[in-house]
């Protein structure tokens, strides 16, 4: 009895302590930043590969912060940022800021604002991207590698088709477009990839600006309900497409990249309305997987009546609530995206400085300086259109709601596009969602 | 009548072997093709001129991407080969307790295990995320390992539950009769007669384990424990998708799951379907 009443108070013993363990941790927050920016060791985890080893170590030299890099999928580091940040556990000091996360990530407060550590004010005049993380008022990333989407065309499948001037209109780009398919160059000259996904959304929004106007208004609600309207539009464009033989078929089950790397690449289709900056220099001119090396050119975009504006998607980087060193990973993402070192990453001073995968820099100096230097691919046409026409796809960022409001787009633009709802449906369920999210 | 029933399983077969193979097999097909080649129309469904060179991109060198791949490895041996030692060992001693031992709320205590395999694994991710990391086991073995066995424990104690409660009582009596104590019976009687069920249980855990893939991404932070299914996914570039050389890391990670099965199937198929007939 005495051994059996011993045993039970050792039981209650170990779960109070396990009991007091855990509120004591859970109460913490597990957060003890320090403020230290020498002597510290700090994990950057980005979807990229990282910088080369050199240019690591020169930082490391000039500031004493060792970095410890973490390359993680895109899918997979936003798990693991949502992850951490709900159990507010530390996994690194610098990580990933996406255009489209940015409403979610500042309504719940997961990242430091930056402006708590640099002069975003004047990194604003020379990053222009800049403004599709400041939701709020706050900064909550740096954007260190500008993307933007563009319009890309084979100027040599265009010539083939008798077309020498490029269009500058949507109506003389989609007259191109029959013109390439009944002069049989090719059978399908539209590359739009309707597979169920991000980039379907993305897509919609750059032809939706391209007709001269917005997806949604200042406080979330829905832009396109109006068959006028720009977006309402754009999807017919998009649908129309499909259904009158400019896009290939199969393209229903294609997601962005892998049409970019198998259909345009190959010369299977003429033109991307809604590209990657940089996938000129990156992949259509690599010729271990591209049969169209200098074929393609950038092309401003056709609009209603002239050049439209590039929806923006640029990937950045913020420091979470939960970093050890917050000054000192501030102090990298300054390294990490002076114009000097992005030149660099991007190839302007030699192959050794590359950082694999990167695409172009956000700093309007870097561009200078890359395509001063020649190494740009397309320069002159990225470097104007990043100044002049690249704009935020949501004018006040992502909405918090943001994802649930893409999966609404690409599920309903894909059923419309395989002919199971009508345009028009597919409008109505997009727009009840925006109205549902937002109210 | 018997003969169309015949055909009809037949062609069921046909039908599930290709639905689970063909994916497999296009896998094989791609990683021993070049990007050319995997980009070309039409496909090619045979290698035209098969090359290793993805493997090689893959394994070979000193490289960022074959030092991944290597670590990774050694990493998903350490933490199968762990979770399954200290799964099959808690297991079969919760068994045989539970199988043959007589105490208050044994079968509450039971079922109440059994239920923990009805809950959805991912609502205790963020709990047992903080708990590791309160207790400093982030980015370890040990935590990997630890979080293993509390989610396959449950499983691998019903298993060998079922396996024990069929074997003959009279053998264990015999041996008390004689003077052995539990753990000499647990370890002398039941155990050897116990083996294939041991064996089947160790095989569908350390499978179990080699297929995870979210908690060890949340519960690893580098290299040095990641294992080979979170390093494979970040193979996958920002804008561009490496098909030949996501297809090698694919098929090399099937590798020893694919010859456990092949080679060890009737363990694993004794092992479900223990205590299914008494």
């Amino acid at each position: 009895m005495t051994s059996l009443r011993r045993t039970r108070t050792v039981l209650l013993a170990g779960v109070l302590a396990l009991a007091s363990v855990l509120a004591a941790g859970c109460s913490s927050g597990g957060s003890s930043a320090s403020n230290k920016t020498t002597g510290v060791t700090i994990t950057v985890a980005l979807p990229t590969a990282p910088p080369p080893q050199a240019s690591l170590d020169a930082f490391t030299k000039s500031t004493g912060i060792t970095v410890k890099w973490t390359n993680i999928d895109w899918d997979s580091l936003q798990t693991k940022i949502a992850a951490a940040a709900t159990a507010k556990t530390y996994f690194a000091d610098a990580t990933d800021v996406d255009w489209s996360r940015v409403g979610q990530l500042s309504k719940l407060n997961w990242f430091y604002p930056m402006e708590n550590y640099l002069d975003t004010k004047s990194l604003a005049t020379q990053m222009p991207q800049i403004s599709s993380f400041s939701p709020n008022g706050h900064v909550i990333g740096i954007p260190y590698d500008a993307s933007f989407l563009v319009t890309t065309v084979n100027k040599t499948l265009f010539a083939k088709a008798g077309i020498t001037t490029m269009p500058t209109t949507l109506d003389q780009y989609t007259a191109d477009l029959r013109q390439l398919k009944s002069k049989g160059v090719v059978q399908y000259p539209l590359n739009i990839p309707f597979a169920a996904a991000e980039g379907l959304s993305t897509y919609w929004y750059q032809t939706t600006a391209a007709f001269g106007g917005t997806i949604l208004d200042g406080s979330g609600k829905p832009q396109f309900t109006s068959p006028d309207s720009p977006g309402y539009k754009a999807a017919q464009w998009m649908v129309d497409a499909i259904k009158q033989g400019l896009v290939p078929p199969g393209n229903i089950n294609v997601p962005d990249t892998q049409a970019q790397q198998t259909l345009m690449a190959k010369g299977t289709v003429a033109s991307t309305f809604a590209d990657y900056s940089g996938n000129v220099g990156s992949l259509y001119n690599v010729p271990a997987s591209s049969s169209v090396v200098n074929q393609v050119t950038y092309l401003p975009t056709p609009g209603v009546s002239g050049a439209g504006p590039n929806m923006s998607n640029p990937d950045g980087i913020g420091i979470p609530r939960q970093a050890k060193y917050p000054a000192a990973a501030a102090k990298f993402i300054e390294w990490f995206t002076s114009a000097q070192n992005q030149a660099d990453f991007a190839g302007a001073n030699g192959p050794d400085k590359v950082m694999p995968g990167y695409f172009l820099p956000s700093q309007l100096a870097g561009v200078t300086q890359l395509n001063d230097k020649g190494k740009l691919i397309g320069g002159d046409e990225l470097s104007d259109l990043l100044k002049n026409s690249a704009k935020p796809i949501f004018q006040q960022g992502a909405p918090s709601w943001y994802p649930q409001f893409s999966k609404a787009v690409y599920t309903n633009l894909h059923a419309a596009a395989t002919n199971s709802m009508t345009v028009a449906a597919a409008i109505k369920a997009i727009a009840s969602t925006a109205n549902e999210l937002s109210s | 009548m018997p003969r169309r029933r015949s055909w009809g399983r037949r062609l069921g077969v046909l039908f599930i072997l290709l639905w689970s193979l063909v994916p497999l097999y296009w896998a094989l097909n791609t990683s021993l093709q070049t990007d050319a080649q995997i980009g070309s129309k039409p496909a090619h469904y045979v290698p035209p001129s098969p090359s290793l060179h993805n493997y090689r991109a893959l394994l070979g060198g000193s490289g960022e991407i074959p030092a991944t791949i290597r670590q990774s490895t050694v990493n998903i041996f350490i933490e199968c080969t762990a979770a399954t030692i200290i799964t099959v060992v808690l297991a079969t001693l919760a068994a045989y307790a539970f199988a043959r031992m007589t105490f208050r709320g044994r079968n509450v205590l039971f079922y109440a295990v059994l239920a923990t395999m009805a809950f959805p694994a991912y609502t205790t991710l963020i709990p047992l995320y903080r708990i590791m990391s309160v207790f400093g086991l982030v980015n370890t073995y040990a935590g990997i390992v630890l979080v293993y066995v509390s989610g396959f424990l449950p499983l691998a104690t019903w298993i060998l539950h079922s396996y024990m409660t069929t074997l003959p009582l009279a053998i264990e009596e015999a041996g008390q009769v004689d003077g052995a104590g539990r753990m000499q019976i647990l370890s002398r009687i039941v155990l050897p007669l116990a083996w294939p069920g041991v064996v089947s249980t160790a095989i569908i855990t350390f499978l179990f384990a080699w297929a995870q893939f979210l908690f060890p991404l949340v519960l690893s932070s580098d290299n040095s424990t990641q294992p080979l299914t979170v390093a494979i996914a970040a193979l996958q570039g920002r804008h561009t998708v490496p098909f030949g050389l996501l297809s090698s890391a694919g098929v090399f990670a099937i590798a020893v799951p694919a010859v456990i099965v092949v080679f060890l199937n009737r363990y694993i198929v004794n092992g479900l379907l223990s205590g299914s007939v008494k």
